[in-house]
């Protein structure tokens, strides 16, 4: 796969996945890696920002209801000044799946004026699920502006009951809800 | 046909352990409109939280019968089906679900329990479009997200809606004039007025006369420490207007 302005979806599972991505000066990447219920998978990729000026627009969405076993691990290397990066991770785990991601950006020296932003929300639906996200940050140049966030919540019962309250039955509800936590990253796609 | 729509009797609720109604008795028939008056505390919410059928609130004692069914053994779905709509005092924002997916799936699951066949995408956007002019919503509306980033306003606009859109046989809006200015009351008050029908009922709940200026109740009821403790006509609510809460008793 070579870096264009075109979006790029890769299925996991269907899709072969790189391994290393490399982007030059001013070049551009739109991806978006989805994990589909049911299944399990171990990823790395690490996307090297390497000239000036390229921009990444990252975001996945994993989706876990059985035994799934997900584990995701992403690295961005801010190489040249002027880059860009935007993640966006969003996984719903239920069952008694297990998922896992682990986030590094790394802005190396000399990488001025870089722009990183990832984020990683996870909602649990049951007890026996499990998911961690880790998300890490390296900076090794001066005046960058990086910021990462995670978080894990559970479906909202005031969201749930002002839904059923209008009639709507509490599993429609629900699968509405977690379409609205995905919607996101799942939009990217159409 | 009887005109009993609902018949609460000796109604006891509470949360978490906490008596809140203590014996409530109210009877409501089609085409009246009550007003539920009383001071903070007194159990106003408790009670539309029971009729609505929230989960984290336990009724230890009494009934409620509606339309002949016992109304607290349904889900909270099943009691918007029968035609109970409550208008929240504080209206959930659902993010990532537009007002269209939300009424879109309302009424198909009503629709689907009452064995009728689903709308016509152009009907649905008809009655859609009917109803947000009834509370002067503008076209962009049916697109936003669920109460996010509303104005109190807005959000007691899209209540009206929503309860316009259900067309309910039993309202009840719980403390629908907080947080309205004079404009947004009128337009809330004025949708309420318009959607009455003879078979309907509408329960106010609400702690100021305001709102009952702009809809007019046939009987008011002061609920004091989770019981009605006075019911009247119209000239009960100046009796509060001028002697306050402490005034009345039972």
């Amino acid at each position: 796969m070579t870096a264009s302005k075109d979006k790029e979806v890769i299925v996991v599972g269907r899709d072969p996945m790189p391994a290393v991505l490399h982007l030059g000066a001013g070049e551009s990447l739109h991806l978006t890696l989805i994990v589909p219920e049911g299944t399990s998978c171990e990823k790395a990729l690490e996307i090297h920002l390497d000239g000036p000026g390229a921009s990444l627009d990252l975001a996945g969405a994993w989706r876990c209801t059985s035994s799934e076993r997900v584990r995701l691990q992403v690295i961005v290397r801010h190489n040249a000044p002027g880059c860009h990066s935007e993640q966006l991770f969003k996984g719903v785990v239920s069952g008694s799946a297990k998922a896992e991601f682990d986030g590094l950006v790394y802005v190396a020296p000399g990488a001025m004026k870089t722009v990183a932003h990832q984020q990683a929300h996870s909602l649990l639906l049951s007890e026996g699920a499990f998911c961690e996200a880790r998300p890490q940050l390296e900076i090794y140049a001066d005046d960058v502006e990086c910021s990462h966030g995670a978080t894990t919540g559970y479906l909202n019962p005031e969201e749930l009951f002002y839904m059923r309250s209008r009639g709507i039955p509490e599993a429609e509800a629900r699968a509405m809800q977690v379409e609205a936590f995905l919607a996101p990253v799942l939009n990217r796609t159409v | 046909m009887n005109d009993i729509l609902l018949e609460i009797k000796d109604l006891h609720a509470g949360i978490e352990g906490r008596e809140i109604l203590k014996g409530v008795n109210l009877t409501i028939r089609r085409g009246e409109v009550h007003a539920v008056m009383g001071p903070n505390g007194a159990g106003k919410s408790t009670l539309s939280a029971v009729l609505a059928g929230r989960a984290d609130y336990t009724v230890t004692a009494g009934s409620a019968t509606y339309c002949g069914r016992d109304l607290l053994a349904l889900p909270p779905e099943e009691r918007s089906w029968a035609g109970i709509f409550l208008s929240f005092q504080y209206p959930v924002e659902i993010p990532g679900v537009s007002i269209t997916n939300f009424m879109k799936a309302a009424i198909g699951a009503r629709r689907k329990a009452q064995g009728l066949p689903e709308l016509k995408p152009a009907e649905f956007l008809k009655l859609l479009k009917d109803k947000m002019a009834l509370v002067q919503m503008k076209g962009e509306f049916a697109k936003r997200e669920v109460n996010v980033g509303f104005s109190g306003g807005e959000k007691k606009r899209n209540e009206i809606f929503q309860m316009a859109m259900l067309e309910p046989t039993l309202s009840i809006l719980d403390e629908t004039d907080s947080g309205l200015d004079v404009d947004a009351l009128r337009i809330v008050a004025d949708g309420v007025n318009r959607l009455r029908t003879p078979e309907s009922a509408t329960i106010v709940i609400t702690h100021y006369q305001r709102l009952l200026e702009y809809i007019v109740p046939d009987v008011v009821h002061v609920l004091k420490d989770g019981r009605i403790v006075r019911t009247g006509g119209r000239e009960l609510v100046d009796l509060i207007e001028n002697q306050g809460y402490d005034g009345i008793e039972g």
